[in-house]
């Protein structure tokens, strides 16, 4: 039963997280800002979760708040669009009194499963969906629109997971591990990496036209065939060299075979 | 370039170089985005937006996990659509995709060197860090992103500077500018290939990226 002080306690407290909710949604857009290979995002982690931690027992400069803070600097790494999901599940543990030891042990064990997740929906679904849509629209001729759907589309997907993961990690606090089993997370980490597959094989075609509409025939015969020796050593290059220097090599290669070629 | 442009490209340089690991990352660090505004403002958007579409062709391989290292291809781009810029057609792009790969692979290393001085800071407040100091908290997070922004800045500059040069005293003769932008964009084309193959998980996934290349042809050829 809850007696009437509890009720206006939990309504102030309530009200204080409800404030620190924003300025802590805010703070994770610089979760990696000081991002080290001591702690990699710990020190964010910890300046985001700050507001949600004030009006925890003997308030700011308390020991309760200390002691969460020292924790939440520690090393941690995750998704940095769900870190979120951690931190508010970490904050309100904090609040609900959880022993010190398994606070840690539950930001250990979000670490990797959250790391996952957002790598699967982000960078292998949303973001190379985004990026096609946006190269299509160029190449067909509209430069604004593509730019634009390119930031519509992967901000959509960017800005609903941030907000939603903080909110879900304060509201499920020690039970945040449901969140992540839930249909519409099973579904989308199962068509991430087909949609992506799908949308960038449409992009390439209309793009090599796209870029190659100022050229010759002979010169698109040219390009068809850098594609294909491309690929071909873009298989065992790219993967040690990395793209950008795999590129840099053929254009300095070219550079010297246009300036040895008589 | 006069002091109003080089002034709004650097602003730019910020925005885009820290939009790439420490502030927002809602992906204006994408040459896409990079190249286009970029090119808006040298006044040659279609340059800006070759650059950012090869570019991003490229970017598809960045699969930025955990303390993985990747070229800062936002920053290439401002660099690749200040070199081409103003050149005749599509000659000045080759030579532009060359400066902005120099520049992304120099992104790549000083986003390792800024790591560094962030871990070094770490490890000399350690046991403040380790109280819950959040004073110190604070300051070490803060003095992360003026790293940062320097670097971006710093590049930035860098990377016009790389672009007077390559524009000045470019020994490019126009044989060789037509090949070095044929190299370039199959280059593209071939490493956007491959990370599509990556991206596609293999099996069933490779039968997506097959049927959309099919419907990208279909669609170019009868439309």
């Amino acid at each position: 039963m809850v007696g009437h002080g509890d009720r206006r306690r939990h309504a102030v407290g309530g009200a204080l997280v409800k404030r620190g909710m924003l300025a802590a949604a805010v703070r994770l857009f610089t979760v990696q800002g000081s991002w080290s290979y001591e702690r990699l995002q710990g020190i964010g982690a910890a300046v985001a979760i700050e507001p949600l931690l004030r009006d925890l027992p003997g308030g700011v400069g308390g020991e309760a708040y200390r002691r969460a803070m020292g924790r939440a600097a520690k090393f941690f790494n995750t998704h940095p669009y769900l870190a979120g999901l951690a931190l508010g599940a970490v904050a309100k543990a904090e609040h609900a009194g959880v022993d010190g030891e398994q606070i840690e042990r539950l930001r250990s064990i979000l670490k990797g499963p959250l790391g996952s997740v957002g790598d699967r929906l982000v960078w292998v679904g949303a973001l190379p969906v985004a990026s096609a849509i946006g190269v299509v629209l160029v190449a067909l001729g509209h430069p604004l629109l593509g730019v634009l759907s390119f930031l519509g589309v992967f901000n959509t997907v960017h800005l609903g997971i941030r907000f939603w993961g903080l909110g879900t990690g304060w509201r499920l606090g020690m039970a945040v591990g449901r969140a992540l089993s839930s249909p519409a997370f099973t579904a989308a980490m199962r068509y991430a990496g087909p949609s992506a597959a799908l949308a960038v094989g449409f992009a390439l075609p209309v793009a090599g036209v796209w870029l190659t509409a100022a050229f010759g025939l002979n010169d698109k015969i040219g390009v068809a065939a850098v594609v294909v020796v491309g690929a071909v050593f873009a298989k065992w290059l790219a993967p040690r060299l990395g793209a950008a220097r795999f590129g840099l090599l053929a254009i300095v290669l070219a550079l010297l075979g246009g300036a040895i070629w008589p | 370039m006069d002091t109003p442009m080089v002034a709004m490209l650097l602003a730019w340089g910020l925005v885009v170089g820290m939009d790439l690991v420490s502030v927002g990352q809602v992906m204006a660090n994408r040459p896409l985005v990079a190249g286009s505004v970029a090119g808006l403002i040298l006044g040659d958007p279609v340059s800006g937006m070759m650059v950012g579409v090869i570019l991003e062709l490229f970017a598809l391989e960045v699969l930025p996990l955990g303390a993985s290292r990747y070229p800062d291809y936002g920053l290439g781009a401002i660099a690749g659509a200040a070199t081409a810029s103003g050149s005749p057609g599509i000659l000045g792009i080759g030579l532009g995709i060359g400066v902005a790969l120099l520049v992304a692979w120099l992104g790549e290393v000083s986003m390792s060197a800024v790591r560094r001085f962030n871990s070094s800071d770490v490890r000399r407040r350690r046991e403040r860090l380790d109280r819950g100091d959040v004073g110190t908290i604070t300051r070490v997070h803060l003095r992360g992103l003026l790293r940062d922004a320097i670097r971006a800045v710093g590049l930035a500059a860098a990377a016009l500077l790389l672009a007077q040069l390559a524009r000045r005293w470019s020994p490019v003769d126009l044989e060789t500018a037509v090949l070095v932008t044929i190299v370039a964009i199959g280059i593209a084309l071939a490493t956007a290939v491959h990370a599509a193959v990556r991206l596609s998980g293999g099996g069933r996934g490779v039968g997506w990226l097959a049927t959309g290349i099919v419907a990208g042809t279909l669609w170019v050829v009868l439309l």
